[in-house]
């Protein structure tokens, strides 16, 4: 097992460099560059674009650039923002907890509701609770989310006033207010964003959680289960689901860079101070330093979630470790 | 479905439920919301401090909550008239004289305290001025601040700007650019160590609030300064919350989350969708924006020849004669834009006495056409000549909405006078990009103006370091130095600057919008000042 | 061919599935026949009276450019259709022609074949789309068509695969063989018939995920291109006046849903009708 966890993590860690090296050059090949909106408006004389160029560190060649990159990483130093000014670092932790709660939440629900919705569906298939479940989970399904959340920002939150349009908390509340109010408050502002991933992902969690349980229904050892004597409640929810949830964490694994990049979007409608609208704006005003700072997270991010899944299948499936 | 756990998601659904509905939010801020506003911005402010504000960080999101924390010496007056020195309004200092043809001497007001209680002096405007006027630490800055030569104090509530040469714009050189920032408590951070020292996280002017908190990705809240010496503003609580994407400005102050926006997102039926809220009112600024179609005299491909169709004067005033530049503006911007006469926005003080635009001509445009030899000969509707087509590239960048719209309009009216336009919609900084480069027929710019005129010596002087276009005519370069270093009044040379410019057709000049802010009828004495929209905020008050 | 046709009808047969290729067939003939009795989708009759809520003369009302939403809507739904049928034909084709090689042939190749497809895989479809129209400008129609019809036969080889090693433990292979027929007989004849059950099932669920990807794509720019309509970017277009001119974005927005919904749902019925134990 340590030895197959070992190769796991360097095969991670390869991944993760590469990953990198592979942003960092696209990056710098983009046309355009930090400074062009100086230009713009009012232009600079030649020396004092140069001065700016040098300040930020854009004058020197790529390869050393890289170097400096990679050296400051080791350091935990992920530079300093062309647009804010102030440490990447910084800034990513200022942002992080945002998104973390939204992709968070929208995890939770799918493996909550989605989960007991699926199997509660293979459970009664046939009946009239699944097929109106199938058309639901279909329905939802069939939304872009972009659509969705446009509409419900709109709708629910401009015309019905019944939950905020955007932001994530509301700037009046009291300064001593309580921390059930602060959550409250923050609650509020999470389910339209929520909403907004979660019914396309839940919907598909839906889906493949009950075909998954279908497949395994008919297997020898669910027989075997029965003739046993166990209630079907039992053989559910001792057995069944267990197995079925293969597909699920392979859907886990896939979902999480969905989600990163899907709440780029999210965020940007809903106004939810995250990495994502950090980095929509970074990619605007090509803020290299902070471009890298954001990649590095979510490359980070996405190769762990790869390594923890191998990890859960390990852990449920021991013939996995012995590949 | 065991008993034991088909009632956990209910117990969970329950408790989510009753969290939501624990923050009855109106009556909670219901108190605090009487004195508080909430505008809503495009940008946060990361570092609104004077001096630091060099590259990007120039943002509207940091001049806004720099222009509440830190006053300066004199203001812009209600003419926005930047030459001269009777149109300023007094900030810092009371009063000012002018000593002799260069040299001007500021009276501070003794009353003027930094947020920590410490009288302001004429230490603090010496030490920021040349914290300003170091090209290292501010490249900018040190540019605008060029022709003043020295700042130096006379005893501790006096200082005396010298200047390079008399001009008309030295008081405004001397107020406007930049703010006077506490030398007690700077002058022992080094310059370079500003942006990451404690008083960047919490700076500390001499304006009418002072910074209270921060939430990153969110929101600034200012709070009232008690003593100000022009009198505490009544509105207690400033906060500029931020939100990027302009459909979420706009649901947060539909929505009642905000109180006042700056610039209602294009297009006009948002403008209207505003109106209709009977709880907001509409106040319409002039925009420092213009925006032109650019024409390329250059030849894209080979910068030293001249455009193979464009480097004509009677195409390019073609073109102008057959565009009706009014409906378009009234298209796209309803009754909030005017068609400029020369590159001048609504907010550049020249266009006062200016003439009306020439209206559209498409007979007369097709005549042009038709003298310089363009034929329609395969009768396929496009114009050509020695068997080439009479067809433009229009560039332009896909963040602008407006312009995205206009180009649509400019397409179809063209193409009825016989000129064929392709239009290439760029993400901004390939825009840019191929702009700088003359790699372009017909260019969709829009810029952005300074409140002082001289600013358009950057793209209509043969010189200019925007002039990509290559546009150049040696008697407005003569015009506009007159104007901007001659002695008398300059209205009439700038008059005269803009019909020369009109006349050489360097571009159509299409759009000089209105800005329409909207703020809760709440507040009254609500005045927006352009160039620099909330600074009035100090004098609003709200009623309950 | 018979074997085809018992799943149609065993699928129309299922009221949802049925529900679904009504609605599908109405979208269809829509696209077809509106925009010859729609005003045309890319006029700008009246710029000054832009914006108008749904009324009789539009029932859809018009956009900011003061088109009729409605021809805009219906003529997106030619471009979608097409442009997803013509997708999935070229995903289905690639994917079977792999599954029949790699499933008949075996050994090396298929080992190779379905390494490439598992790696194929493990990459989101939409990053690898977003990689390859970023470095393209602004892709046209038809090669936009074929990336996204490239980049979806992964799973159908697999399926592929599936089936004709099933049919070649049934001996049904063996037998054909012994009994000399050519390759391609068998190819043709044999393998191929039976999977156009599953194939069918994949290309029907298919279409409603290239739909929901291509509207994708044109919502960030990448994919149709203005002045053509297309729903992804008509919702991108009524993004800055929602709340001025909300049907500009929630009728396309609902027309992809319906599109969808119904194919999902015909599929579904069609996979019951293909496999029984499924349902």
């Amino acid at each position: 097992m340590r030895s197959w966890l070992f190769r796991r993590s360097v095969q991670a860690l390869i991944t993760f460099a590469v990953a990198l090296a592979l942003l960092f050059l696209l990056m710098r090949a983009a046309p355009g560059d930090p400074l062009f909106r100086l230009s713009a408006d009012r232009p600079l004389s030649a020396e004092a674009i140069e001065a700016l160029r040098a300040r930020y560190g854009l004058d020197r060649p790529v390869g050393t650039q890289m170097l400096e990159f990679v050296r400051g990483l080791f350091r935990g130093d992920l530079g300093v923002s062309i647009e804010h000014g102030r440490p990447v670092m910084s800034l990513l932790a200022e942002r992080l907890p945002a998104t973390l709660l939204l992709g968070g939440s929208v995890l939770l629900l799918n493996f909550t509701v989605g989960l007991w919705l699926g199997v509660r569906q293979a459970v009664r298939h046939g009946q009239r609770e699944d097929r109106w479940l199938t058309t639901l989970s279909l329905t939802g399904y069939a939304m872009p989310s972009f659509w969705l959340g446009l509409v419900l920002a709109w709708l629910v939150g401009v015309e019905w006033r019944l939950l905020p349009a955007a932001g994530m908390q509301d700037p009046l509340l009291e300064s001593d207010a309580s921390w059930l109010v602060r959550a409250g408050d923050v609650l509020r502002h999470l389910v339209l964003p929520v909403m907004t991933l979660s019914i396309v992902s839940i919907a598909a969690t839906m889906r493949y959680q009950r075909a998954a349980m279908l497949e395994v229904w008919r297997l020898p050892y669910m027989i075997t289960a029965r003739s046993k004597g166990l209630s079907e409640r039992e053989v559910t929810w001792r057995h069944a689901w267990r197995n079925a949830l293969f597909p699920v964490i392979t859907l886990f694994g896939l979902w999480l860079p969905i989600l990163v990049s899907g709440s780029v979007f999210v965020e940007a409608v809903f106004a939810w101070p995250g990495l994502g609208s950090l980095a929509a704006g970074a990619v605007g005003s090509r803020d290299y330093p902070l471009l890298m700072g954001t990649s590095v997270l979510v490359a980070a991010l996405v190769v762990t979630g790869g390594l923890v899944t191998d990890l859960v299948y390990a852990w449920l499936d021991p013939r996995v470790r012995f590949e | 479905m065991s008993s034991r756990i088909s009632w956990l998601p209910c117990l969970a659904a329950t408790t989510v439920l009753g969290l939501l509905l624990a923050v009855p939010a109106d009556a909670q801020t219901g108190r605090r919301k009487a004195t508080s506003l909430v505008i809503v911005t495009g940008g946060q402010a990361t570092l609104p401090i004077p001096t630091l504000m060099e590259g990007p960080e120039n943002s509207t999101g940091n001049l806004d909550v720099a222009d509440q924390l830190f006053l300066r010496l004199a203001e812009l007056g209600p003419t926005l008239v930047t030459s001269g020195e009777s149109d300023f309004t007094p900030g810092l200092a009371k009063s000012w004289t002018r000593r002799d043809s260069v040299t001007l001497a500021f009276d501070l007001d003794t009353r003027a305290r930094w947020h920590d209680g410490t009288p302001l002096t004429a230490r603090d405007v010496v030490f920021t001025m040349a914290r300003a006027k170091n090209q290292a630490v501010s490249p900018r800055l040190s540019e605008l601040l060029r022709q003043i030569v020295s700042v130096t104090p006379e005893g501790s509530s006096r200082v005396v700007f010298r200047f390079a040469r008399p001009y008309a714009e030295q008081l405004y050189d001397a107020t406007f650019h930049v703010a006077p920032l506490p030398a007690h408590l700077l002058d022992s951070i080094a310059p370079e160590d500003l942006a990451r020292s404690e008083f960047a996280k919490h700076p500390i002017g001499s304006g009418p609030y002072r910074w209270a908190r921060n939430v990153p990705g969110q929101f600034v809240e200012l709070a009232a300064v008690e003593n100000f010496f022009l009198g505490k503003p009544r509105i207690e609580r400033l906060i500029f919350r931020t939100a990027v994407d302009p459909t979420a400005r706009l649901n947060l102050l539909l929505s009642g989350q905000a109180d006042a926006i700056d610039i209602i997102p294009p297009p006009p039926d948002n403008i209207r969708r505003v109106g209709a809220d009977t709880a907001l009112r509409l106040i319409s600024v002039p925009s420092s924006t213009v925006g032109y179609l650019l024409f390329n005299q250059r030849d894209p491909k080979n910068r030293a020849r001249p455009h193979p169709i464009l480097a004509d004067v009677r195409v390019r005033r073609a073109i102008m004669l057959g565009l009706n530049r009014r409906q378009m503006v009234q298209a796209v911007f309803g009754r909030h834009g005017a068609v400029p006469y020369g590159p001048v926005s609504q907010l550049l003080w020249i266009r006062q006495s200016a003439p009306e635009p020439e209206a559209a001509n498409p007979a007369e445009a097709r005549r042009l056409l038709a003298s310089t030899g363009w034929g329609d000969s395969d009768g396929d509707g496009t114009l050509d000549r020695q068997g080439q087509p009479l067809r433009l590239l229009l560039s332009l960048p896909n963040t602008s909405g407006i312009r995205r719209q206009m180009a649509l309009l400019v397409q179809e009216q063209l193409r009825r006078i016989g000129i064929q336009i392709e239009i290439q919609q760029l993400e901004f900084p390939i825009w840019q990009e191929r702009r700088s480069a003359g790699d372009f027929d017909l260019d969709f710019s829009g810029v952005t103006q300074d409140a002082s005129p001289s600013g358009l010596t950057q793209s209509w002087t043969c010189t200019g370091a925007n002039n990509v276009g290559r546009y150049c005519d040696r008697a407005v370069d003569s015009l506009m130095s007159e104007a901007i270093l001659g002695r008398g009044d300059p209205a009439g040379t700038w008059i005269e600057t803009l019909r020369r410019i009109e006349e050489g057709v360097p571009a159509v000049f299409m759009y000089a919008p209105t800005l329409v802010y909207a703020v809760n009828r709440r507040y009254r004495a609500v005045t927006i000042k352009p160039h620099s929209g909330w600074i009035t905020v100090r004098k609003w008050s709200v009623s309950p | 061919m018979t074997e085809a046709l018992d799943v149609l009808l065993g699928a129309w047969r299922d009221p949802r599935g049925r529900f679904g290729a009504l609605v599908l067939l109405v979208v269809a003939l829509a696209a077809l026949i509106g925009p010859l009795v729609l005003p045309d989708p890319l006029a700008q009759p009246d710029v000054l009276r832009a914006s108008r809520p749904p009324a009789t003369q539009h029932p859809f009302g018009t956009d900011q450019l003061s088109r009729d939403v409605l021809s805009r809507v219906v003529t997106g739904a030619r471009i979608s259709l097409s442009v997803a049928l013509l997708a999935v034909t070229l995903s289905m084709t690639l994917g079977a022609a792999v599954g029949i090689v790699a499933g008949y042939w075996g050994g090396a190749v298929d080992a190779t074949l379905m390494r490439l497809v598992d790696g194929a895989l493990a990459i989101p479809r939409l990053f690898i789309l977003l990689l390859l129209l970023a470095v393209w400008e602004r892709v046209p129609l038809l090669p936009l068509i074929f990336l996204i019809g490239v980049t979806g036969w992964f799973a159908t080889s697999r399926l592929v695969r599936g089936e004709v090693l099933r049919l070649r433990e049934e001996g049904y292979v063996r037998a054909a063989e012994a009994l000399g027929a050519r390759r391609r007989r068998i190819i043709f004849r044999h393998l191929l018939p039976n999977a156009l059950g599953p194939l069918l099932v994949a290309a029907t669920l298919a279409i409603g995920d290239v739909i929901l990807l291509e509207a994708g794509l044109s919502f960030l720019g990448l994919g149709i291109q203005p002045p053509t309509p297309s729903w992804g970017g008509m919702i991108l277009d009524s993004r800055e006046v929602m709340v001025s001119a909300p049907w500009t974005g929630i009728f396309p927005g609902l027309a992809i849903v319906i599109t969808v919904l119904s194919a999902n749902l015909f599929g579904d019925a069609l996979r019951d009708a293909v496999d029984p134990r499924s349902a």
